[in-house]
């Protein structure tokens, strides 16, 4: 716990978030000090408590500061930590999304360009880094929606399944299907076939002879290299018999 | 920190959703290319590869170990993850060969093959960058030692020491050396990205360390989407057709 603490006071800055924009969806705005050209701030009063962004930049938002072009390489923060994101609510994780999907899609514009100009990308980090908070993002979102789900129904999975056979006689999940038309209506569905002739039973005995032929292949496999390993490794046989 | 409800625990990494199948069942990636793999969170190598100096992925890797091949295997000592003592930054002390008795810091470490590439010892000489018309440059290239050729050393005695991991009364994991008794400290570990945390400066879009920190989760038996409609004053009126699920 201490050092988790000290981890966090040691100044670890993050990237993504323009402060204008974001954050606690309070009903007070804040002015977005880096864009001049901006629209006359919404009045406070207003139902919404969920603001759209307010800079106009347009096409711009492809490109990266101007200042920035040019240079070799950008600094910029570390990924946002899936930690982090669990602390933050719904709306803060929405608008956290946009801005870090303007910001991919800027860096991907910049790749595109550097390869056109079979130059290098300054800092393809910040791609990662993108991509890596975007992917927390989602595992967060998907978090709660399981945890929301087990509470309410008792399943994990979104969809539905079972254990089906296949014409061939093997087992596997099949997950349910969203159709317009009842399974009695469907004839690409009654074309299919869930079940195995009597013939198939053979096939299946070979198959399972071909499994636990590979499986005891494997075993063999992992004995003989454990012999070469105490051969070469005394030490390890003596570890082994004593244990 | 006393929450209002009890915390999630953290679940395990979801395996894909898009296919919800059996979920025991072992992926087949063999067909899968090397650089492919890279984009792959994890590292998924074949089954025969042989671990060089070089990290798997780069080009030079993708050279000496194209798709297909297969090498006689080499048999390297199994040590546990937790186990594992020496690590790139550190001194060590070369037991021996050509450079014995000498000490120097660790550049490289390839578990794979308990390796470790000291700087400047155990070197022999090759050319590099050669052309049709320049012979190329002599330089020296340290070749890599294995871990019972080498040997932590103590950071005041400056001798070559047995180390153990052990607990301090803090419940801090460290390197204890075995004939005094002292710590060996772990080197500095620069981060992936250069970035030093003590010396940063926040850029324009970086967000500050407090508004990272801040909770403004409220747990609601709302899923994400009904929290995002209700705050952006959405509200759907249609109904969905009745659809059947088999």
């Amino acid at each position: 716990m201490a050092a988790l603490c000290r981890r966090f006071t040691a100044a670890l800055r993050l990237s993504g978030a323009r402060p204008g924009s974001t954050l606690a969806g309070l009903p007070g705005l804040r002015l977005n000090l880096f864009h001049k050209n901006l629209a006359k701030a919404e009045p406070l009063h207003q139902l919404k408590f969920l603001h759209t962004t307010l800079s106009r930049k347009g096409l711009e938002e492809f490109f990266d500061d101007p200042r920035n072009w040019g240079e070799k390489t950008v600094k910029s923060g570390d990924a946002w930590n899936i930690k982090q994101l669990r602390g933050k609510s719904s709306e803060d994780l929405h608008k956290l999304w946009y801005v870090l999907l303007k910001e991919k899609n800027m860096l991907l514009t910049l790749e595109q360009e550097s390869k056109r100009q079979l130059k290098p990308m300054p800092s393809p980090e910040r791609l990662e880094k993108v991509e890596k908070s975007m992917k927390n993002i989602d595992l967060v979102v998907k978090e709660r929606e399981i945890a929301l789900r087990l509470l309410q129904t008792g399943h994990e999975k979104p969809v539905p399944g079972e254990w089906r056979h296949d014409f061939l006689g093997r087992t596997y999940w099949y997950s349910y299907k969203e159709w317009p038309i009842p399974w009695y209506l469907n004839k690409k569905y009654k074309r299919r076939k869930f079940y195995y002739l009597p013939h198939v039973d053979r096939f299946i005995r070979l198959r399972l002879e071909k499994s636990l032929r590979i499986k005891a292949r494997r075993q063999n496999l992992e004995r003989t290299r454990q012999k070469v390993l105490e051969r070469k490794f005394p030490h390890l046989a003596v570890k082994s018999q004593s244990q | 920190m006393h929450r209002a409800t009890p915390p999630t625990p953290p679940l395990p990494p979801l395996p894909s959703t898009d296919r919800l199948e059996a979920p025991e069942r072992p992926s087949r990636r063999g067909a899968m290319r090397l650089s492919a793999l890279l984009c792959a969170g994890r590292l998924r190598l074949p089954a025969g590869y042989r671990h060089g100096t070089w990290r798997p992925g780069t080009a030079a890797a993708q050279l000496r170990n194209p798709p297909g091949l297969r090498r006689r295997k080499i048999f390297v000592e199994p040590i546990a993850r937790e186990d594992w003592k020496v690590f790139r930054g550190d001194t060590v002390q070369v037991l021996t060969g050509k450079d014995a008795g000498k000490q120097a810091m660790v550049t490289q470490v390839v578990r794979a093959r308990n390796w470790v590439v000291v700087e400047g010892l155990n070197t022999h000489y090759r050319y590099v960058n050669r052309t049709t018309k320049y012979a190329g440059t002599y330089i020296a290239s340290e070749a890599p030692l294995l871990l019972n050729q080498i040997s932590l050393v103590d950071p005041e005695d400056r001798k070559p020491t047995e180390v153990e991991w052990r607990y301090t009364e803090e419940g801090e994991r460290v390197r204890v050396s075995l004939r005094s008794g002292r710590i060996i400290p772990l080197p500095l570990r620069q981060r992936w990205d250069g970035i030093v945390p003590e010396q940063w400066i926040d850029g324009p879009k970086d967000t500050t360390v407090e508004d990272a920190l801040d909770k403004t989760y409220l747990p609601s038996l709302k899923t994400f989407e009904e929290e995002i409609m209700d705050a952006m004053g959405i509200v759907e009126t249609r109904r969905a057709k009745k659809s059947y699920w088999y």
